[in-house]
């Protein structure tokens, strides 16, 4: 650790200067003095909004990458500029700032530096290398701006992204239970099921489920492209093959607004027919609740210290459970798209069913999977391989969407 | 004098018993919290003379409509739990009397059946009801409720079923229904 001290005021650099010698001389000390400091250093974070706001900085290390953390008593307007191996943080205020550090030791960052401009600070990051690369991205409660430093240059260099933020996958599905999914920019989500060696259902006449899948899901992809100004993903566009937990991560990872996965069924009686749109049972998620109260619980732990290893079990963990929370809204998206699909097939109301489907446990976002009719069932599959009926079950599933959208959108 | 020492042996010989016994029963309770399971030849002692037929209730799909259906069939009640767990899977692979269908590939075998003591049981299916299956969402749930239920609904002590192929854990039968977490019977899906 190093530091160049800036023009930080006199008293904050006296407490800084002090809480080094006290890590410095831990064992040295009784632990009751050492509970004393953290806690009088708490109440000075937490009970200067009144007197004057507070920055604090931190940094840690994981295995790929060094984390910085601005934290501060209230919203931060910032901007980050790179040049060799020095980055840049200016941070606007209109009134001064108190600042703070914590001790760090870094294999990136080299040095942290502090000055003072006219109603802005600048923090001066030194790192190992003029080769790195960086993240930033905004955190509410408290106010945070979380700047990673890739050592190499392995990803995109000097992308400041710090207006549209770029999330953690932990941090992110924390973040997403927490606010109102409709405030994200729209995204539909569409997974045409099965792909590559994994046929899905197989028709009399040797249809096979997947380009079924394929040539609708595509169908309502256009459809949405062509009539909402959203962004549109599809988990495959071509024959190949995409395991269950992938799919569910691209929905996540694009912050779906909407997750629609098609299937074309297949069942052991030949009479089967109609379309059925089915939601995650409850049932499975029962197992899955019990982790979700245990996860709140000890939230304080995903936020801070997720160590490198750790994280992709974390995320693993929060992706597992995260259709739990959009159970009811899942539910009111397979009425409007089944209503849609009975109106085109002329069936009696079946109702929504539901079912421990693989493909929906993990998404962040309200979820379903449409059968859109049976291909055991030799005349559905017939109408079933006319471009012009695909088209029509697109157009349906399409209706539903945009009535659910709009019953959601505030 | 002789007979004297023969009765302290007797006793001892019994008290060695005892021991085992006791020794044994409580192992028995540690030991499913490592393995996890009972092994099926468990509870052998229990039932000599309980040897008249019981009927038990297995759940067919049928070509009439999308619920499973109720089939009553008598058997031989079997020794232990998991012997019993056995029976009734085989009776559901054996196929309907009363002409429902067959809800599982053919050419499946049933390789092992093991009951916890938290009452989750592993039924262990040879590949070919993977491999043979038709595919298809309602496929798959009629395969796995014919299961799950005639299990849960004829053996109060199995809370749940998980199901397991060629002895190890898989996604799906074939894309569909998640097969990683263990299933609890759902009756909604039973003809009245």
């Amino acid at each position: 650790m190093s530091s160049d001290a800036g023009s930080i005021p006199a008293a904050s650099k006296i407490e800084i200067d002090d809480r080094e010698k006290l890590f410095k001389n831990r064992r040295g000390i009784p632990k009751c003095a050492l509970a004393f400091s953290l806690l009088f250093s708490f109440l000075t974070i937490h009970s200067s909004p009144q007197s004057q706001p507070i920055l604090r900085v931190s940094a840690q290390d994981y295995e790929n990458y060094s984390r910085l953390t601005i934290q501060s008593s209230q919203p931060l307007s910032t901007s980050i500029e790179k040049s060799d191996s020095f980055l840049f943080v200016k941070i606007r205020a209109n009134s001064p700032f108190r600042i703070q550090r914590e001790s760090f030791r870094s294999r990136f960052i080299k040095s942290l530096g502090w000055s003072q401009g006219r109603e802005s600070y600048t923090l001066t990051i030194r790192t190992e290398h003029d080769n790195f690369s960086f993240d930033s991205f905004k955190l509410p409660d408290p106010p945070r701006l979380i700047i990673d430093i890739h050592p190499d240059g392995d990803k995109e260099p000097g992308r400041d992204t710090s207006e549209t933020p770029v999330d953690r996958p932990s941090l992110e599905t924390k973040r997403r239970r927490t606010n109102p999914p409709d405030l994200d920019p729209e995204c539909i989500v569409i997974d045409p099921g099965h792909g590559g060696l994994e046929a899905g259902a197989k028709g009399k006449f040797g249809t096979l489920e997947k380009d079924l899948t394929l040539a609708i899901g595509m169908e309502l992809a256009e459809i949405v492209r062509q009539t909402r100004a959203s962004n549109v993903v599809l988990t495959r566009d071509r024959d190949v093959d995409i395991s269950l937990e992938d799919r569910s991560a691209i929905a996540n990872n694009n912050k779906a607004t909407v997750f629609i996965s098609i299937h074309v069924n297949g069942s052991y009686r030949k009479g089967a027919a109609g379309p059925e749109t089915y939601f995650l049972s409850t049932d499975a998620t029962d197992e899955e609740a019990r982790r979700l109260a245990f996860m709140e619980n000890n939230s304080e732990n995903l936020d801070n210290n997720i160590q490198a290893e750790d994280e992709d079990v974390i995320k693993m963990i929060l992706w597992d459970m995260a259709q739990t929370a959009y159970l009811k809204q899942s539910s009111q998206l397979a009425e409007d798209i089944q209503n849609e699909l009975n109106l085109l097939w002329g069936t009696r109301n079946r109702g929504i069913k539901q079912a421990p489907f693989k493909v929906l446990t993990g998404v962040a976002c309200p979820a379903v999977l449409v059968e859109v009719a049976f291909l055991s069932n030799p005349q559905e599959e017939r109408k079933l391989l006319t471009e012009e009926f695909q088209r029509k079950i697109a157009d349906a599933i399409y209706a539903g969407l945009s009535k659910f959208l709009r019953e959601n959108s505030r | 004098m002789e007979k004297k020492k023969l009765v302290v042996l007797a006793a001892l010989v019994l008290l060695l018993a005892v021991f085992m016994i006791l020794y044994f029963n409580l192992g028995g309770n540690e030991k499913p919290k490592s393995t996890q399971f009972i092994p099926s030849s468990q509870d052998e002692s229990e039932s000599e003379e309980l040897k008249n037929p019981v009927a038990i209730l297995l759940f067919f799909p049928s070509e009439h409509d999308s619920l499973l259906h109720r089939e009553e069939r008598e058997i031989i009640p079997e020794s232990s739990l998991a012997k019993q767990a056995k029976r009734i899977v085989l009776e559901l692979l054996d196929g309907s009397r009363q002409g429902y269908l067959s809800p599982i590939p053919p050419e499946t075998r049933l390789r092992e059946l093991y009951v916890t003591r938290e009452g989750v049981a592993y039924v262990d299916f040879s590949r070919e009801i993977m491999d043979k299956h038709l595919s298809g969402s309602s496929a798959e749930m009629s395969t796995i409720y014919s299961v799950v239920n005639s299990l849960c609904y004829n053996l109060k002590p199995i809370k749940k079923v998980f199901i397991l192929i060629d002895g190890g854990e898989k996604k799906t039968l074939g894309g569909h229904i998640d097969l990683t977490s263990p299933f609890q019977p759902i009756y909604d899906i039973v003809a009245k």
